[in-house]
């Protein structure tokens, strides 16, 4: 028998057509052999009965009209069956749609709702959702990023995922005219019968997370709170130990340099907590600015030097591209690369810090001499160490800025490279 | 009357207040402190500085109300902020500051940025 809807969940495509064909050669060779046998056996009848032509050619007709009645009676049947199972199998998949706990809309081709679920219609407190279009949903529920901005009605995903691969994912907040705003997130799928064509059906489902929204912005404020409040007793030490620092005695120098070093630690740990919260909260802003990359390189190379205890940071800067970054994170992500260097690097070995320019990149290398594999104990550190939130913010900050990071292992030394697409007008190498 | 090397120091922070004070002390600048915006407005009505390093979170007056009224009271006095907020940047453009310095801060820095406005006297005594 013709499987429903749901026994053909875990067919494979081909498995599906050879099941159709199965389903209709069944029904065409039952209705031959059935046809075939009516024709003989009413034939032998005929032929054996009655011996006037006449007769046999009228009987021939009622034979042909008998026959066409039934096959009328047969097909009716089979279609009506069909037909039944085609509603049965929608009605399966509405109430399956209905029955999902997190609100559903099923657009057509037209772009427009056809149908939203119970859960849909509750959340949104719209029950005339059928037949609306990405505008108008727009107007009565004004969607919004979670920064604020508005999501323009062709951004929804519900509306990219048309023309775009899916399914796509995104975090949004809901303003319902009449309503408390609420934070969804929510993915939309396109249904397509094969890759390439149109989409049929594109399903949208959006699951409320208000509550655990705030508890992750609560979080996050946690944060940053605690971040800033360790910055300014950071930078009392810091002042303080810089003006210690002033009266040159030896033996308070070597107190001192340490606290310094540790006080530089504290701040870009700090500074990457705060860029991970944001991140984490999506609310990471950046400033670009067009720079030169040349003065700022140069110095947090030498700051970063002067921190380091064990290693000389050397600087090989041979060109004087213009990139747009945000200074100030564009230097947390370049110290978090040299500083990763510094605690992985051989003991003793220099690290070298590069600035060149390739065609329209500007191309930062740090270069070191990687501790052999049995020795590099901190990589097996989690990703929530500071070692992994620095790489991730530095992996972040470069990525946001349009750039890319990417490690060449060329033994016995070993290159992060940053690239950022430079300016027009920026200068070559020299 | 105004006094071209004359700073007013606004922070909450007592520490903090003591450390750019004395740094800019050494530095031969006048300097005044005060401990929130009510403080400073306070501090300008009697004599109006030549720059103004201002701390953003304070309670009674934050340094975004101070900063519109001293913009009021005395149109282009300088005014930089000082703040250990993340987006210092932001904060100084909002309130139309000059300058941004964010915390923590090299004293070399804090120097540099204070001589931007105000020319640094001549050493008042020796450096130790």
């Amino acid at each position: 028998m013709f499987p429903t809807a749901l026994d053909r969940g875990g067919l494979t495509a081909e498995g599906k057509v050879r099941s159709e064909r199965r389903f209709a050669f069944t029904i065409a060779a039952v209705f031959t052999a059935a046809g075939a046998a009516w024709i003989l056996v009413t034939d032998v009848l005929l032929y054996g009965l009655f011996e006037e032509p006449e007769v046999i050619a009228r009987l021939e007709t009622a034979k042909g009209c008998v026959f066409i009645v039934l096959t009328a009676l047969i097909l009716y049947a089979v279609a009506q069956r069909c037909a039944a199972r085609l509603t049965r199998a929608q009605d399966t998949i509405s109430a399956i749609v209905d029955s999902i706990a997190d609100g559903v809309l099923l657009l057509g081709r037209d772009r427009k709702i056809k149908h939203a679920n119970p859960a849909a219609v509750r959340r949104l407190g719209y029950d005339r959702l059928a037949g609306m279009d990405a505008s108008e949903f727009s107007r009565r529920f004004r969607l919004t990023y979670l920064d604020g901005s508005l999501v323009p009605p062709d951004e929804f995903i519900s509306q990219r995922v048309f023309d775009e691969t899916g399914p796509l994912h995104y975090k949004a907040v809901v303003h319902p005219q009449n309503g408390k705003e609420f934070v969804i997130s929510a993915t939309a799928a396109a249904v397509r019968s094969k890759a390439g064509v149109p989409a049929e059906v594109v399903v949208s489902v959006f699951h409320d997370i208000t509550e655990a929204d705030q508890l992750e912005r609560l979080r996050d404020q946690f944060f940053a709170g605690a971040a800033h409040s360790l910055k300014t007793p950071v930078a009392i030490i810091k002042a303080n130990v810089q003006i210690l620092s002033r009266f040159d005695a030896p033996q308070h120098r070597r107190a001192i340099a340490p606290i310094e070093r540790q006080c530089e630690r504290i701040d870009r740990l700090v500074q990457n907590l705060l860029v991970l919260a944001r991140l984490r909260s999506q609310t990471l802003k950046l400033h670009p600015c067009e720079t030169e990359l040349r003065p700022l390189v140069a110095e947090v190379a030498l700051e970063m030097g002067r921190a380091s205890r064990q290693h000389e940071v050397r600087a090989e800067l041979v060109a004087s591209p213009r990139a747009f970054v945000d200074e100030e994170r564009f230097a947390l992500a370049l110290c978090n690369v040299i500083d990763d260097a510094l605690r992985t690097s051989t003991p003793g070995s220099p690290v070298t810090v590069l600035l060149t320019q390739h065609s329209q990149e500007a191309v930062i290398g740090v270069r070191r001499q990687p501790l052999p594999p049995e020795e590099r104990t901190l990589e097996a550190h989690g990703e929530y160490d500071d070692l992994g939130i620095s790489r991730c913010v530095a992996r972040t900050v470069i990525s946001a800025l349009g750039g890319a990071l990417r490690e060449d292992q060329e033994s016995p030394e070993s290159t992060t490279w940053i690239r950022l697409s430079v300016t027009e007008g920026s200068r070559g190498n020299s | 009357m105004e006094t071209r090397n004359d700073v007013l120091v606004v922070d909450d922070d007592a520490d903090m207040l003591d450390v750019m004070k004395f740094v800019l002390d050494e530095a031969g600048y006048s300097v005044r402190s005060a401990e929130n915006g009510k403080q400073a407005l306070e501090a300008t009505a009697a004599q109006v500085p030549a720059l103004v390093l201002l701390d953003m979170l304070m309670p009674v007056m934050d340094g975004w109300q101070c900063a519109r009224e001293l913009r009021a009271r005395y149109g282009n006095v300088p005014i930089v902020v000082v703040t250990a907020a993340e987006n210092a940047r932001a904060f100084g453009a909002e309130v139309g500051a000059d300058d941004v310095l964010p915390k923590p801060f090299e004293i070399n820095d804090l120097l540099q940025v204070v001589e931007r406005y105000v020319a640094r006297p001549a050493p008042s005594h020796p450096a130790a």
